[in-house]
């Protein structure tokens, strides 16, 4: 296997001929590029990423020295490989489908968009492997217009807008970050950052959580910088989203854990307590937004919110703990979140290629509008079911196994001391359980309304199957989905490896113990203990560690937690086999009556008369009133004045967060506009009479000094 | 706040013991006219004061079809020749000798109600079945709302024309064994209304009605009793207010 390096060039010099023949072919075979450098590209990053997580292999590269800034570098850690990894998974399928939306839809210049895509791999493995601060900011912010770029593809000129203005703000305050860093320490380079940040004095350090915290939950989404989301999301072109939902959000993530966790980890626990909270008012806020949304694609982007949500605040939970000196904790607590972040990468991925091509094929995003396209998209239906189930926490997928440990490393809270802390925990729990309810009214909702019933637009019943290369990527990013749940025993010390370094002990130790290997490092008596339950089966088949997440406590409590999807997963099969084999067994003598569906005695059911999503949501709704506040707004249509011919509800409900953060924003600026718009009367004398006042102030601060 | 509780425990208990002990308290049920003997051949003024035809005459002797009586006591009130009426409430009868579900469901039988076109009494009648004097719940007896759990297919009023799909439809969705129980006058015969151009003349036209029970409304207690003979927790005895009835129509 080559080294790094030579990877690392080739994945570079990949996506960069990619760019270049975008430009070079004719307009006609544009739009495989993406598929073809992008994927290629990404599988090359994917080798990179794992082959930096093998042990003797380090990289650090100069690459060349600017004037009056310094030599810029670029180095892999295992917090960079482990999110090399996760871009490239969620890249290399994303390519693909990219590759297949950018034929299908009409665009004026494939080109353009096929080399934007590359950009965009380009500077998100540049901003990952970036270890220098000009250079990653020259990342970040190409990164920043390039998505805007890409959003505002479609013409839908105001998200993007608001997402880039948004963005801007957030990138101020992450360079204002960065430099108050860099002065304390006199240099721009993370690795002179990252060993004199220790000295700090407590003010600046607050200062630079708080700066980067605030820059980069824009990016994530975090409440209360998250309106520009759910818009741009939904304008961004079908053949995108799957890698700026799966990819770009992550490097919000990514820049919150290096600066935070690796450059400047704050030896006390109010940044933690604060993205504790934050994250976990966010996630419900999110799923809340996303279980009464119509429009699938924005669904996905509330959700997006969400599970953005959920890490925050698993990695709060777990910067708490590394604070307190709980290190089996904050491990299990950055396992969880780290965890979280791979699994969403691969799940929102496929939800929204999911996503693309139902609106492909049926023309409408309104799930209302759905509803039986199971019968004519089998397979999407079977992948976005996975999604589905993977996202709603369902087991044996993957997003059980990190909101289990989540909501488990959460209740490690036992464990400290303070009641204030405690409270913050508690509170966070509360939400992060109901979080998880809702996700699962949310998605169940929007795979049967999507998919299940009748279809309720002609669009919908004239619906057929997506093309097989899109397939191919959903069906990839499926298996992820199942393997990632059934086998964490397997991922979290691969997890390890990173978080080693951040947390200074090891979740693997914590969380998975070596039952098969390596052997006789677990007290006798515990092993017996589990071996009773099963623990040794496969002993001797079983290649690598046991199959069981399980958290050691004390003599006292031997096993805190303890959890195995995979047998979970074989039990269940075990079990439909089994009810299959005994109701055919038995109920194979008896008399079968088929009837049709019960219908409530109607001549012809027709699909107007069946649930619809936004009848599905509405409990929800009306539980929620008091955050959601709709305006209800009520028409009457009269003959005579007396005969009601059409009662017409429309309710208006403005999103929380725009409702308390956008619109005063905005009705400020525009009151101050409306100020000093005064000062503009058109006279000329009034000119001159500023231009005297200024030169009278002028003078007078320049006699005084 | 909770004062309900001291008056529900201080009212105790009022619901009816019937079919355990007999059930005898006034108003519970309007009646029916008896049967009379010994009426001179040229008096028809009774019988013809019967708006349903439920009264009719065989020599001296004034018979009474019950499943056509509305209760409007005309041949009781304001007449010279009033014919004396009969408490009572099991008026219920079996058509169907086979009708009695399994004793595996006697306990426990379920009942979809179809409305197919009544004028609401009977519906009303029904309702009362649930309510703390009557509670059919204690004696296993339940509404359900789809047909697919249902036991019982209760129909009330004389199946208008587009109540008759729906009602095969409800008839077909329930599963075996399978029982259909007509309520009220309309339900047997059309009652008031039919048979006409949008209603039929009972649920027996269309589907094989195990179970009649008669009355213009017929009070909870008939229904309860017809439901009681149904679930075989009453044995089908002919009463005296049912027994001469045998064998008329």
């Amino acid at each position: 296997m080559p080294g790094i390096e030579t990877l690392l060039i080739g994945t570079l010099s990949l996506y960069t001929a990619g760019i270049a023949a975008a430009f070079l072919l004719p307009k006609e075979k544009t739009p495989v590029l993406p598929a073809l450098f992008g994927g290629t590209g990404s599988l090359l990053l994917l080798f990179t990423g794992i082959k930096s997580f093998l042990p003797p292999e380090t990289f650090h590269a100069a690459l060349w020295t600017v004037p009056g800034i310094g030599t810029l570098t670029v180095s892999i850690d295992t917090l960079s490989a482990f999110f090399l990894v996760v871009t490239a998974i969620a890249a290399i399928p994303a390519s693909v489908f990219a590759a297949t939306r950018l034929k299908q839809t009409r665009w004026q210049h494939p080109e353009v968009a096929a080399a934007l895509y590359l950009g965009l791999l380009i500077s998100l493995t540049i901003v990952i492997i970036a270890s220098h601060v000009f250079l990653f900011l020259i990342a970040w912010e190409s990164m920043s217009i390039i998505i805007y770029l890409l959003i505002s593809s479609d013409n839908n000129e105001r998200p993007g807008y608001l997402m880039l203005s948004i963005g801007e703000a957030g990138t101020l305050a992450i360079t204002a970050a960065f430099l108050l860093l860099s002065a304390n320490t006199g240099s721009l380079s993370f690795a002179i950052i990252k060993t004199g940040a220790a000295s700090l004095g407590p003010g600046v350090q607050w200062a630079v959580f708080l700066l980067v915290f605030f820059g980069f939950s824009v990016k994530g989404g975090l409440i209360p910088l998250n309106f520009w989301m759910p818009g741009a999301y939904t304008a961004a072109p079908a053949a995108f989203i799957p890698l700026i939902a799966g990819a770009t959000l992550n490097m919000a993530l990514y820049g919150i854990i290096r600066v935070t966790g690796s450059l400047l980890p704050i030896p006390h626990a109010g940044p933690g307590i604060i993205m504790l909270i934050v994250g976990s008012a966010t996630a419900l806020i999110g799923i809340l937004y996303a279980t009464i949304e119509d429009d699938f694609k924005t669904l996905l982007a509330h959700s997006s919110i969400e599970n953005a949500g959920i890490i925050i605040a698993a990695l709060g939970a777990g910067s708490v703990f590394l604070a307190k000196g709980h290190l089996a904790a904050a491990s299990i607590a950055f396992a969880a979140a780290l965890y979280h972040l791979l699994n969403h990468s691969v799940f929102k991925t496929l939800l929204f290629m999911g996503a693309g091509a139902v609106e492909d094929k049926t023309g409408t995003r309104s799930l209302d509008r759905m509803g039986g396209l199971l019968k004519h998209m089998p397979w999407t239906g079977l992948f976005v079911l996975i999604g589905a189930l993977s996202i709603a926490a369902m087991p044996p997928f993957n997003g059980f196994v990190s909101e289990w440990l989540t909501l488990q490393a959460l209740l490690r809270s036992v464990e400290l001391s303070s009641p204030g802390i405690k409270l913050a925990f508690v509170a966070a729990g509360v939400g992060l359980t109901l979080t998880a309810g809702l996700a699962v009214t949310c998605f169940v909702r929007a795979f049967a309304m999507g998919f299940l019933g009748m279809s309720r637009s002609d669009s919908a019943s004239a619906a057929k199957e997506t093309g097989k290369p899109a397939l191919l990527s959903m069906a990839g990013l499926a298996v992820f989905c199942l393997a990632l749940g059934i086998l964490p025993t397997y991922v979290i010390p691969a997890l390890n490896k990173t978080i080693r370094p951040l947390t200074g002990a090891s979740a693997t130790t914590a969380l998975v113990p070596g039952f098969f290997r390596p052997q006789g490092k677990l007290p006798e008596a515990f092993v017996n203990d589990f071996h009773k339950l099963g623990a040794q089966i496969g002993k001797n088949s079983m290649p690598g560690r046991g199959l069981a997440v399980l958290h050691r406590g004390g003599t006292k409590n031997p096993v805190v937690f303890a959890m195995s999807t995979f047998y979970m997963f074989i039990t269940l099969i075990i079990l439909l086999g089994l009810t299959a084999g005994l109701v055919r067994l038995f109920a194979g003598r008896r008399r079968k009556i088929r009837q049709p569906r019960w219908d409530g005695g109607v001549r012809k059911l027709l699909p107007e008369m069946t649930y619809t999503a936004t009848g599905f949501a509405h409990p929800v709704r009306v539980i929620f009133e008091s955050i959601l506040r709709p305006k209800v707004v009520e028409r009457k249509d009269t003959i005579a004045e007396h005969f009601r011919v059409t009662i017409r509800q429309k309710r208006n409900e403005i999103h929380l967060i725009d409702r308390m953060v956008l619109n005063p924003l905005d009705s400020a600026a525009h009151r101050i506009a409306r100020t000093l718009a005064k000062m503009h009367n058109g006279r000329i004398n009034t000119y001159a009479g500023y231009a005297l006042l200024a030169l009278i102030v002028f003078l007078a601060i320049a006699s005084i000094i | 706040m909770s004062r309900w509780v001291i008056k529900g425990i201080r009212t105790g208990i009022v619901t009816t013991r019937y079919p355990e002990k007999k059930e005898e308290t006034p108003g519970t049920s309007p009646g029916l006219p008896e049967q009379v003997t010994g009426i001179a051949p040229e008096n028809r003024e009774t019988e013809s004061r019967c708006p349903t035809g439920a009264l009719s005459r065989e020599k001296n002797r004034l018979n009474l079809r019950q499943e056509r009586c509305i209760h409007c006591f005309r041949c009781s009130r304001g007449t010279e020749n009033p014919i004396p009426w009969k408490n009572g409430f099991e008026w219920a009868e079996i058509r169907n000798p086979e009708a009695v579900v399994p004793a595996s469901l006697r306990h426990s039988l379920h009942i979809r109600v179809v409305d197919a076109g009544d004028c609401g009494a009977c519906l009303n009648e029904i309702k009362l079945l649930n309510n703390p004097y009557y509670n059919m719940h204690r004696l296993g007896f339940f509404i359900t709302p789809t047909p697919r759990q249902a036991d019982i297919l209760l129909v009330a009023g004389p199946v208008a024309e587009h109540m008759k799909t729906p009602l095969l439809k409800a008839y077909e969705a329930m599963p075996a064994p399978k029982r259909v129980m007509a309520v009220g006058a309309c339900a047997l015969n059309g009652g008031v209304f039919g048979p006409g151009f949008v209603t039929g003349s009972g649920v027996a036209d269309i589907l094989p009605v195990d179970i009649e029970i008669p009355g213009c409304p017929p009070p909870p207690l008939a229904i309860l009793h017809g439901l009681c003979l149904i679930a075989g927790q009453l044995k089908n005895e002919p009463n005296a207010a049912t027994g001469t009835r045998k064998g008329e129509k």
